[in-house]
């Protein structure tokens, strides 16, 4: 008899807990115009045009895929129901019904190979068909079944297909529209177009009919403005509720004051400085592994990148499917007496100079950086290069504009030891960066194995990986691809970048997404 | 008069096709391209060469030179690379806004400009001539990019009576005016300070006076009259200065026009658009010439019977 009111009681805490935990739907305001100040227009709003960030940011909350990525980078299906895996090049995908474009046609199995059709038979293709990798199109089953086929065995389907550009698009609106509809797009998404006026804004407002949760604000107006220091004080007037790319001086500012909220996440960049492997002295494992142990990597975070960037624990960022930690802390401390040693076994001596050299040859390396490609790139070189000649390393840096850059690291042979340089992994799959960095035929200018790595169980690997359907076989294969290669790194993985939002602290419900591209409005709501 | 109007026009021809071409070798000559910046950094190597190929730019310079000159003949100033959108479109959206833009810095610059100096001509050496003359030296020497935000910072952010930029409103064009004529206000008044002061040492005016005329019929009657066509001259190079100080202004104010434009064309190394905007230019700056030009014949009757 006594236990019934103690249970009740904790019965009633836990609800209590719960409703002081979870917000309840009241607390949600609908309703109002969220402005948003960003640095660029578009060039398109239709993804056949434009892969970039300016028109991602709109277009993604108007244009929705077959999946999407939820905050966590976990695929979750979007427009399709559900899906089954088929065949090695082929899944199956079941439809959402009832769902609607914007302008009133019904969203089905035709639209979906209409739209994948368009994309990858088009003159030209679209901008995201080199993303795609093996997709090849997708075959109507029924009204609301659709296949989509491969070229050949493409594991990373799932994730290709839950890319930010993969939209669906209304096919009455494309023929009646033509060229007018990168302008102007129609698709199922819980926003939909309004204006857009050419460097001024792009405004979309919320989709009365959405099958799903509807956008909690009215509108949302898209503002360019070039000039940094005033998108920050747009935000500090009010004339701005959001602002993309803030200014990283002033983040530890705003971070202070309780007027704005500075949302941050771990993004999937990372930044590296990459060692040419196929280029004596750097094709000696030890050599390169002296270079890691003779940079200090929490210095150049904690000095040079400021709050603004997280460690690279890998050549794969954390939100990457098949990603794992390399451990490089602990493969590769910072440790200058442990780096002079492996120089030592690799039969380098101190020179008159204080430079290490073997049979007369200086260790001098010759060093492709650009600076403003990516965040302080040219300072990490600066201060690595300095840590190198700590033990003993000559480091001749060269700086260039990043279109001069991005030519000499692309071409074959490349004629330089080191590049700086940043890789995204675009549809968050280990394929996109383990087969074309790692792979021994990936050689540039098919690829982009830059520093010449070579190992042919990595090779295996990540083909096997590559034509698997089975996710949890293809992680573990991916694990042992980044277990190999951090024996013999190629690269010094410096940090890994961060998406940060500024907004007016009445922003609320808004979470930023490791992929930047991935700006979700639709559960934020403004509290004034 | 119409002969002369008509000559000028066809000088300009000649002109605008050395700006084109000019503006496509540079761009040319610029590292990097146009497709590879379109399709980012992982697109490949079939990609980059089948987009080329679409757009045309897998043919050699000369032959492009002659394509765009043949369109242009025919009126068409192509579809800009990057957005596959007619360039005359483009044009028609953002020119508005320059023009705009730079009317209002011109009629500031001229308005302010000419009274503080006929101000300071007439009363040399007085205390407002001391500060019209400090206050013109910053003007000069201020970038227009940094006056642009302190002005933000002032008035939008301190004061909150303007807003930070866009446009819309005549209240959205009063900060980007005035950071944009600053410099030609001051160039306008020590200018106009010369010229009155060279005009007022004149015979004619020392005659004027001498018959009696009063102060104020000298000035406006024989004095300005006379200093008015050096201003007029340096008004018309101004309005040029002020449509390339357009492209700051324009970003530091998110202001839409032509420069802003041009910016995003250059980056995106989209020649097509950018040579659009640059004719636009081109042709505004003949065109503005030719109106100085016709002006002289209506202050001074001598310049107009050689024409």
């Amino acid at each position: 008899m006594r236990a019934f009111p103690s249970r009740l009681l904790i019965g009633l805490l836990v609800l209590g807990l719960a409703a002081t935990l979870v917000p309840s739907a009241d607390a949600q305001k609908r309703g109002g115009t969220l402005t948003i100040v960003r640095p660029t227009d578009p060039v398109s709003l239709d993804p056949n045009l434009e892969t970039t960030a300016p028109g991602a940011w709109v277009y993604f909350n108007m244009l929705e895929g077959l999946l999407t990525l939820d905050d966590k980078m976990q695929v979750k299906p979007a427009l399709a129901a559900s899906y089954e895996v088929m065949s090695p090049t082929k899944v199956r995908f079941k439809l959402r019904p009832g769902v609607k474009f914007h302008d009133g046609t019904p969203f089905n199995a035709e639209a979906v190979k209409f739209t994948f059709d368009r994309a990858l038979n088009g003159k030209p293709p679209a901008r995201w068909a080199s993303l795609a990798g093996s997709l090849s199109g997708a075959e109507v089953v029924d009204n609301l079944t659709v296949d989509v086929v491969t070229k050949e065995p493409y594991g990373p389907i799932l994730r290709t297909l839950a890319m930010y550009c993969m939209g669906i698009v209304s096919p009455t609106a494309v023929s009646k529209m033509g060229p007018d509809f990168s302008r102007a797009p129609v698709g199922t998404g819980p926003f939909r177009f309004v204006e857009w006026k050419t460097n001024t804004h792009v405004i979309i407002e919320r989709n009365p009919d959405y099958w799903g949760d509807k956008a909690l604000v009215d509108r949302v107006i898209f503002k360019v403005v070039p000039e940094e220091g005033a998108r920050m004080i747009a935000l500090q007037t009010g004339d701005a509720d959001m602002v993309l790319f803030p200014s990283p001086a002033q983040l530890p500012a705003l971070r202070r004051d309780p007027k704005f909220t500075v949302h941050e996440t771990t993004g999937i960049r990372v930044v590296f400085a990459g060692l040419h492997a196929g280029m004596p002295p750097l094709d000696d494992v030890r050599v390169r592994q002296a270079l890691l142990h003779a940079v200090d990597r929490k210095a150049i975070l904690d000095n040079i990148m400021e709050g603004s960037a997280g460690p690279a624990l890998g050549v794969l960022a954390p939100g990457v499917f098949g990603y794992k930690d390399m451990q490089l802390d602990r493969l590769y401390p910072f440790d200058r007496a442990k780096a002079k040693a492996l120089l030592a076994q690799a039969g380098f001596a101190p020179g008159p100079d204080g430079i290490m050299q073997k049979g007369g040859q200086r260790l001098s390396l010759s060093w492709l950086t650009a600076r403003g490609r990516y965040p302080k790139d040219g300072e990490i070189t600066e201060a690595i290069q300095a840590m190198f000649k700590e033990v003993g390393v000559e480091a001749r840096v060269q700086v260039l504009e990043w279109a001069a850059v991005f030519q000499q690291v692309r071409a074959n042979p490349l004629n330089h030891h080191m590049f700086t340089l940043g890789w995204v992994t675009s549809n968050a799959d280990a394929d996109y960066s383990l087969y074309a960095l790692f792979h021994s035929k990936q050689v540039p200018p098919t690829g982009w194995n830059t520093s010449r790595y070579a190992n042919a169980r990595v090779d295996t690997l990540v083909e096997q990986a590559r034509r698997s359907l089975n996710q949890t076989e293809r992680e573990k294969l991916y694990a042992e691809v980044q277990d190999i290669v951090a024996k013999e790194m190629v690269w010094i993985p410096v940090y890994t970048t961060k998406e940060i939002v500024a907004t007016r602290a009445g922003v609320k419900g808004f979470q930023v997404h490791p992929v930047e591209y991935n700006l979700a409005l639709w559960k934020t709501w403004v509290d004034r | 008069m119409l002969t002369f109007v008509v000559r000028r026009l066809l000088l300009a021809v000649p002109v605008l096709l050395g700006v084109v071409f000019v503006v496509m070798l540079t761009i040319d000559l610029l590292p990097g391209d146009a497709v590879t910046l379109m399709l980012g950094e992982h697109a490949t190597k079939d990609a980059v060469a089948a987009l080329r190929e679409h757009l045309g730019l897998d043919k050699p310079f000369a032959v492009r030179y002659l394509d765009y000159v043949t369109l242009l003949a025919r009126g068409d100033l192509g579809r800009s690379i990057q957005q596959n959108r007619p360039v005359a479109r483009e044009l028609a959206d953002a020119w508005p806004a320059t023009l705009q833009l730079t009317v209002a810095a011109l009629l500031i610059a001229a308005g302010v400009g000419i009274v503080a100096g006929i101000v300071s001509a007439v009363w040399p050496n007085s205390v407002f001539d001391a500060i019209a003359r400090l206050a013109s030296l910053f003007g000069l020497s201020m970038p227009i990019f940094w006056t642009g935000l302190v002005l933000i910072v002032v008035f939008s952010l301190w004061l909150n009576w303007l807003p930070v930029g866009g446009a819309g409103s005549l209240s959205h064009l009063v900060l980007p005016a005035v950071t944009l004529a600053l410099p030609s206000v001051a160039m306008v008044s020590r200018m106009t300070r010369s010229a009155v002061l060279d005009v007022l040492g004149e015979d004619y005016v020392r005659t004027a006076r001498a018959k009696g005329v009063g102060e104020p019929w000298v000035l406006g009657k024989h004095a300005l009259r006379n200093a008015f066509i050096p201003i007029l001259t340096l008004l018309g190079l101004q309005s040029g200065q002020l449509m390339g100080g357009a492209v700051l202004t324009e970003t530091v104010f998110a202001w839409p026009g032509l420069g802003r434009l041009m910016v995003k064309a250059i980056f995106a190394r989209d020649y097509v658009l950018l040579q659009g905007a640059v004719l636009v230019f081109a042709l505004a700056f003949v065109v503005i010439n030719l109106l100085v030009d016709l002006s002289y014949g209506l202050l001074d009757p001598r310049v107009g019977r050689q024409g």
